[in-house]
């Protein structure tokens, strides 16, 4: 049985354990700014997101403008602190609608239906070969430039992923003594997906759903770019970086950080994924099965 | 000989759901289609026109049914701006985004499979490490960003080092080989080293599993040398997985450089979907998304089927 202090307990040593990685550490620190920071944009920015300025366009890095000032004179630090909060909605959304979806399809392929199994194995075969970029363009079509685009695309794709990739634990693990001997007690099929097939693909669910969350941040500044992204007039990073585009002739070194920041903050998730796999692994984290 | 049939005929189930679907996409838009296509500033005659041209009167089933005779014909019916064919349009712009994407892929596996094998030989923890932090790097950064900043160190003009062209494709097309290929250079280096970064990660990790089954350690007790064992056999069994890899790479690549295109002004494939999508072109939208994802199925199944070709053992557990 576990109570709420055991669970409490469990979350602190897997935080701590890995907080003493340095990959942990550093997608800790970041995504732990990221929050922060999205939560700050909310009530205050250095400067408001609609003051334009027309004395002052494309200026260069200064003490006042710190990443300077864009076509209409609005500030770029500003803008991309407000994006953050756009893209960590992206980010959350994405890996709750890929892990929702891969989950299901898991549950599809180990069902004891044997049509339902061998259908979902067959269209997700099918289905993989069609890149996310695509499934965006064919979701703009009715939907336009929006968020959702984004986060159906990528959850999708990764959802899709996810089932294959967790496929041959899932099985491993339904076809086991303990599934055989729940289900002789009569447990029904939703308790034992949830409480023993689950728990044996979590290592793939967690670093699929932190690729996925990547992926997101990735999409949301190229689809962006390309016009069937954020809407324009959201902030957002893609939104940052596509203008930084029109920067690169008149301030070249300000290209830089709209990007960098892309970068560090997809190599977080990325990292974040593969760190929290390890230290939830019983097996590899010897302090989780004393707790 | 079982696998074959069904994978085929799944094939063909795809294929239909796809055309299903991107039919579909058109149809649930909000408003009236002719209306959208026409513009703002269409007159109502214009739209009636466009509504009786493309058949919107005439109930689902049978505009699906008319689309889907077009395709099994070929005719993937005629762009709005300049009435030319979709099928044509396309060819044009294979054109581009074809030589585009297989140097990009060259760079690629000219970059990853050396990495990726060097990944798996490192000895010392700092190397290995040194590796990992390269292909976590390479896989993060926003092909966007990475274009740019190749354009800050190369292109001519407002480069650091400026030799490359980045002012888009020569008017004058293939005809100057020499300025065309030259204008392909600095997307296809952005393409190639994004795309080469993941190409190492799978190197990485067939040969890795390759390692877990213990066939290079079989090999080294045989007499072999480290780096001949990881090279000659580690990745000659890393083989049928690669290809795979490969494949599918080649064939996201085609949409995948859609941002690089655009950036360098490049009249490709991606690009141009992008663009008709922007000019409410639909016809020629519906046209170009069917065509784009029949090519992502063609190649999943050429994939899977080089796959099972390469490695019998996948074959032994067909039932």
């Amino acid at each position: 049985m576990t109570d709420t202090a055991t669970r409490m307990r469990r979350i602190r040593i897997v935080l701590s354990s890995m907080w003493r990685q340095p990959a942990g550490k550093y997608s800790l620190t970041v995504l732990g700014l990221w929050i922060a920071v999205s939560l700050v944009s909310l009530c205050w920015t250095p400067y408001d997101l609609m003051e334009t300025d027309g004395y002052h366009v494309w200026q260069a890095p200064s003490a006042s403008h710190w990443l300077g000032t864009d076509g209409t004179g609005a500030d770029v630090f500003s803008w991309l602190m407000a994006g953050s909060r756009t893209d960590l909605v992206i980010v959350v959304l994405t890996v709750l609608f890929s892990a929702a979806l891969g989950l299901l399809l898991v549950a599809a392929m180990v069902s004891r239906s044997g049509a339902l199994a061998h259908g979902s194995v067959v269209a997700i075969d099918a289905l993989i070969s069609i890149p996310t970029v695509l499934i965006a363009l064919m979701l703009a079509v009715p939907m336009g430039a929006s968020v959702a685009v984004i986060v159906l695309a990528c959850g999708f794709g990764y959802g899709l992923n996810l089932a294959r990739v967790a496929r041959p634990q899932a099985l491993l693990a339904a076809n086991s003594m303990y599934v055989e001997s729940a289900r002789a007690n009569g447990a029904s099929a939703p308790r034992v997906f949830l409480t023993h097939v689950v728990p044996n693909i979590m290592p793939v669910v967690v670093v699929q759903c932190s690729l996925s969350a990547g992926t997101a941040v990735l999409a949301e500044s190229g689809l962006t770019y390309l016009g069937v992204g954020v809407p324009s007039g959201v902030p957002s990073w893609g939104h940052s970086l596509a203008t930084s585009v029109k920067f690169i002739n008149i301030n070249p070194q300000t290209v830089l950080w709209p990007g960098l920041l892309v970068t560090l903050m997809v190599v977080a998730l990325n990292l974040f994924g593969d760190a929290l796999r390890d230290a939830m692994d019983p097996l590899a984290n010897p302090q989780l099965r004393r707790a | 000989m079982r696998y074959l049939l069904r994978r085929l005929a799944l094939f063909v189930v795809a294929l239909l759901v796809i055309s299903l679907v991107v039919f579909l996409a058109l149809r649930v838009l909000p408003g009236d289609i002719a209306t959208i296509m026409a513009g703002l500033n269409a007159s109502p005659e214009r739209v009636a026109a466009l509504r009786d041209q493309l058949g919107l009167d005439r109930p689902l089933s049978e505009q699906y049914g008319s689309w889907i005779a077009g395709l099994l014909h070929g005719d993937l019916g005629t762009t709005m701006l300049t009435g030319q064919s979709v099928a044509a349009v396309v060819a044009t712009r294979a054109r581009i985004t074809f030589p585009l994407i297989i140097l990009g892929l060259l760079v690629a596996l000219a970059i990853g499979i050396p990495l990726g094998c060097a990944a798996v030989l490192a000895r010392k923890a700092r190397t290995r490490a040194f590796f990992q932090v390269l292909a976590v790097i390479g896989g993060a950064v926003p092909a966007l960003w990475g274009g740019l900043l190749l354009i800050l160190l190369f292109a001519k003009g407002s480069g650091i080092l400026p030799i490359l062209p980045a002012t888009g494709f020569p008017r004058t097309g293939w005809h100057t080989p020499g300025q065309a290929l030259l204008a392909l250079v600095l997307p296809a280096l952005t393409v190639g080293i994004i795309v080469g970064a993941s190409i190492m990660r799978y190197t990485r990790s067939a040969l890795q599993s390759v390692a877990s089954t213990g066939t290079i350690e079989m090999a080294m007790a045989c007499g072999m040398t480290r780096t001949d064992a990881v090279l000659r056999v580690g990745l000659r069994l890393a083989m049928p997985q690669l290809v795979s890899v490969v494949g599918l790479t080649f064939a996201e690549m085609v949409t995948g450089v859609m941002v690089i295109e655009n950036l360098f002004a490049l009249p490709g494939i991606g690009s141009g979907l992008v663009d008709d999508l922007g000019h409410r072109d639909l016809v020629a939208v519906q046209g170009e998304l069917f065509l784009l994802a029949a090519f992502f199925l063609v190649i999943g199944l050429l994939v899977d089927l080089t796959h099972r070709a390469l490695d019998p053992r996948l074959g032994a557990n067909d039932d």
